[in-house]
């Protein structure tokens, strides 16, 4: 053995790691034969190598058995944990030594629960769109507002030729993609013809976004004019299967299509809807006017500022706008997630919900969760009293207020974690309720409960408990030993709880406010839904036309019997729908705009318009020249004619063009638009080549046979395509499906709300009332009557009450008098709506304090008594 | 606690009885790396040590300083009769097995 190596140390921050780490009765041992393994690597590696495996070996010991072990290695003996498993049990011992408390606080919290969880659902779909594409952060798009127009509403669209323009001003652009919507046509695949419709796009699309391509080469698909490439669905719709790449589109008859690919289904949703991308190639974009021409993305280089490009978009709004034109424009640049959710805009590549009415909900949900979360707060609180001596041992046990603070939050952490549990269950029912929704086959819902969404909600449920609990927590903590034995926080102390009081109003005041709201907001969709609009509906069903020819139509439609009248129009009224067109008398004249619907002849017949001066269309055989109108009411009056009769026979002068037509007749004003606007100067054209429906009124004897004989005619009209129709009705319905979608939201919250408060009030008077059940008892036995007991009981609520109904009442009118304004036709608020948000408040609380006062009275003095 | 033999820890039993009251971590660690030439790290006996101390199949006690050890003493193994018994019951099970081999399999190795 060297001798010389007999006195070296291994290195010494090993050393010390090791006697850091390793179990006392094991170290001496150990680190002897670490050592002896040192001096005999150093022999043979020398002294480098023989460091670093001393380092080694010193990590490698590192195991179960050489690591220090706390002085009592069983987990239980940790006083810490012993408590926090002692507070679960007392919590849930708790819980179930007073059921009905329980009860109310679980139902009240997991119903509104439900419904919050819903909304997070909906948070999360609206946040998961273009989740998977990768230069999400990356990517913007121009936007615009107008500055001279009354319409006060960004749209996302540009005129394209701006791309042309900041591309030769702006250096610091990496990808920059167009879109143009593309109406497409229809193809005929065997006899049926199916439309395909997309976006024009370029190349760089596949450089700027995610998707992939199952057919089809990602470099060059979309470099030829003429290619297409197809959404996956749509090509198995077209060609099944196989790959479809090489082989062609005839779209409409006319145009061909070359398919250069076919998308793999997209990973995520996405804000992009699109069946199709065709080729922008050999496109030209010149108009700086048409402001909703496309849309245009970008992505920057690394390391380049937006900054640059604000200056350039002011210039270029500057250089190709007039100041006083209605085109003047001020253009705008909108990052991608921000889009959905985002703030509303109009022309949309795809529908999506707005950030305000995310919001909306959002505060709805939370209004319920704050009366449920009151309830629990107030009934805590006022079964804080049966706890005093719990509170008192444990403080003389050497509790301190922290520890029982985290007592009580853990009790109703319990809680809301167990409403959460029911909570998800009441989702199985409430979940096929909302994707119901007419707005949720629009918005394209996706309301799967993830892993993830579970987290959510776990987490959901903890902070509910935790703030619910808060304040309960607090103040039982804050008890002090001896007050707390002896009992000397008597009722008097609890009833000094001014902030219960402003609880229980506060929950009230929420409550009457959406009881209010609900009921107005049903009634004034019912108005708008019932009015009558002026004209008759009934029996007229509407038949797309589908590029048929009008005329041939109604001639075959009309040999049948039990068709009483066919007329053409271009837009359905009431549907949302509207064409534009502006009119004056005299060229220098300020324009006016005109609503205007393209008819014929029968059209003031078969809906029953009244001619209130000159006469109807004449049939004619001419098509293009168009030469007479018939205005309505409103219309004539803002052209300036007096009576009605003075407009007839004049001419005026519609669009730009300078062509004049004359005024043949005047129509009563009938609604003819969503029922929030006013009736606007509107125009009936005789323009046969813009029919897009025939209206056929039918006898309405037997409307299935009807329809049957009708489809008949039509598929020996049209083979190609199918009889596609709704009646008036039906279609006015389906617009208006989305008010009942809000309608339905409301209710749904108002009854939530009435029952939450309900129960909350139910919990708080029996917990109040039984605290008072020995007064009562005296009071009875000294001779008082059943009826001023009950009064008695009840004198506080009633005063409580009076004051929410005043402050609920006047937020109501305040609140509801400001969106209401905004209709054209209104309802009012009217007593009825207040006498009956009153009744059905004074009805719940009579259920719940009176039951309880009644039941409070009618006990038997003996058995309250009998202690004392 | 499960109470059979592992194969490594069957080697570290044979050889603490082999070096009858002579046996610590490090001599049979060198005595794995030398008898059997396998490259074998030090915190890997010792743990099999321990755990056959668990198993009750060797017990240890301090023994002296002897050797370049900074004066730290050695944990001394010894095998009990329970570790015998265990190794003879792991050495009739592989004689066992053995035997279930035909003859001509081992003598016309290929």
């Amino acid at each position: 053995m060297n001798q010389e190596n007999h006195y070296k140390d291994p290195p010494r921050l090993a050393d010390r790691f090791f006697d850091w780490y390793c179990y006392a009765p094991l170290r001496e041992t150990i680190s002897g034969d670490l050592y002896e393994r040192y001096i005999d690597n150093i022999d043979r590696y020398g002294h480098k190598r023989a460091n670093r495996r001393y380092w080694f070996d010193v990590i490698r010991f590192m195991n179960r058995h050489t690591l220090k072990r706390s002085r009592n290695s069983n987990i239980y003996n940790n006083n810490q944990i012993a408590m926090l498993s002692n507070y679960f049990k007392v919590g849930f011992r708790n819980l179930l030594k007073n059921r009905s408390f329980t009860l109310i606080n679980v139902l009240g919290l997991s119903v509104s629960m439900a419904v919050c969880l819903v909304i997070i659902l909906m948070i999360n779909d609206q946040l998961s769109y273009d989740g998977f594409q990768t230069n999400r952060d990356r990517i913007y798009r121009f936007t615009h507002e107008r500055l001279n127009s009354s319409v006060d509403l960004p749209l996302a669209t540009v005129p394209l030729i701006l791309a042309d323009h900041v591309e030769d001003q702006f250096a610091g652009f990496e990808h920059l993609v167009r879109f143009k919507r593309n109406p497409g046509g229809e193809m005929l695949q065997d006899g049926k013809a199916i439309l395909i419709s997309g976006l024009y796009t370029e190349q760089s699309f596949f450089d700027m976004f995610s998707f992939e391509l199952r057919y089809g080469n990602r470099e060059t698909c979309l470099e030829q004019p003429k290619s297409i490439v197809l959404r996956n669905d749509v090509s198995e719709k077209l060609f099944g299967e196989i790959n479809p790449v090489g082989k062609t589109l005839m779209i409409d008859d006319s145009v061909s299509y070359l398919v250069t690919g076919v998308l793999e289904p997209f990973p995520g949703k996405t804000h992009l809807q699109f069946e199709s991308l065709t080729s922008m190639t050999g496109m030209t974009n010149t108009d700086w006017e048409r402001s909703s021409e496309g849309w245009i993305y970008f992505t920057l280089q690394d390391g380049v500022s937006m900054e640059g490009l604000s200056p350039i978009l002011a210039d270029l709004s500057k250089e190709h706008y007039d100041d006083q034109s209605e085109y003047l424009i001020e253009f705008e640049i909108q990052k991608m997630t921000e889009i959905t959710p985002g703030p509303l805009y109009g022309n949309q590549i795809g529908a999506s919900m707005p950030n305000f009415f995310v919001i909306g909900l959002g505060v709805l949900a939370f209004l319920i969760i704050i009366c449920a979360a009151f309830n629990y707060t107030n009934l805590s609180a006022a079964r804080a009293l049966t706890r005093t001596k719990e509170v008192g041992v444990r403080k003389v046990m050497g509790a301190r207020k922290l520890q029982l603070t985290f007592q009580f939050i853990i009790e109703s952490i319990l809680v809301s974690l167990l409403s959460i549990i029911v909570a998800i269950g009441l989702l199985q029912i409430l979940i096929p309720a909302f994707e119901g929704l007419q707005l949720s086959t629009l918005l394209d819902w996706d309301l799967t409960i993830t892993p993830k969404a579970y987290f959510q909600f776990f987490l959901f449920g903890l902070i509910t408990g935790l703030v619910t609990g808060l304040f309960p927590a607090l103040y039982m903590s804050s008890f002090r030993p001896i007050e707390a034995m002896k009992n000397l926080l008597g009722t008097n102390k609890l009833s000094k709880v001014g902030l219960r009081k402003a609880l229980i109003v506060s929950q009230f005041v929420i409550t009457i406010v959406l009881i209010i709201s609900s009921t107005l907001v049903y009634k004034q969709i019912k108005f708008m839904v019932e009015k009558d609009y002026g004209y008759t509906k009934e029996n007229i069903i509407n038949i797309q036309l589908q590029g048929q020819d009008y005329q041939i139509l109604r001639t075959e439609l009309q040999k049948l019997s039990f068709v009483q009248e066919v007329s053409g129009t271009s837009i359905i009224p009431n549907t949302g729908r509207s064409d534009d067109i502006e009119a004056r008398r005299n060229i220098e004249d300020e324009p006016i705009s005109f609503n205007f619907f393209a008819v014929d002849e029968s059209y003031i017949n078969n809906l029953n318009l009244e001619l209130i001066a000159g006469d109807n269309f004449v049939f004619s055989q001419m098509l293009g020249e168009e030469t007479t109108i018939i205005v309505n009411e409103t219309g004539a009056k803002l052209l300036g004619f007096e009576q009605p009769i003075d407009a007839v026979g004049q001419f005026v002068t519609i669009d730009d063009e300078d062509k004049k037509v004359t005024i043949i007749g005047v129509i009563k004003d009938y609604n003819y638009q969503i029922l929030y606007m006013d009736i606007q100067p509107m125009m009936l054209r005789y323009l046969p080549e813009d029919f897009e429906y025939a209206q056929v009124k039918l006898s309405g004897f037997d409307i299935l046979n009807e329809i049957t004989q009708i489809e008949e005619v039509w598929d020996a009209f049209d083979p190609n395509h199918e009889l596609v129709f709704k009646t008036f009705q039906g279609e006015i319905d389906e617009f208006n499906a989305f008010f009942y979608d809000i309608l339905y939201i409301m209710g749904l919250i108002a009854v939530l709300s009435i029952s939450i408060a309900g129960m909350g009030l139910l919990g708080i008077a029996a917990y109040s009332i039984q605290t008072r059940l020995k007064e009562v008892s005296i009071r009875k036995v000294l001779g008082a009557n059943v009826r001023t007991l009950v009064l008695l009981l009840s004198r506080g609520f009633i005063m409580l009450f009076g004051i929410a109904m005043v402050i609920g009442f006047t937020l109501a009118y305040l609140g509801n008098s400001a969106w209401l304004n905004g209709f054209a036709y209104r309802v009012s608020f009217g007593f009825d709506i207040f006498a009956l948000t009153a009744i059905t408040m004074i009805l719940v609380g009579l259920l719940t304090i009176g039951f309880q006062a009644w039941k409070a009275t009618f006990s038997n003095p003996a058995q309250t008594l009998r202690d004392d | 606690m499960n109470n059979k033999l592992g194969e490594f820890e069957e080697i570290v039993l044979l050889l603490v009885a082999a070096q009858h009251e002579e046996a610590y971590g490090l001599s049979i660690t060198k005595a794995i790396e030398e008898e059997l030439q396998r490259a074998v790290t030090m915190s890997s006996v010792h743990t099999a040590l321990y755990r056959l101390e668990e198993k009750g199949f060797v017990e240890s006690h301090i023994g002296d300083a002897e050797g370049n050890r900074r004066g730290r003493r050695k944990r001394i193994f010894v095998i009990t009769a329970l570790g015998k018994k265990a190794l003879h019951e792991a050495r009739d099970a592989r004689n066992h097995i053995w035997n279930m081999i035909p003859k001509f399999v081992l003598e016309f190795g290929h």
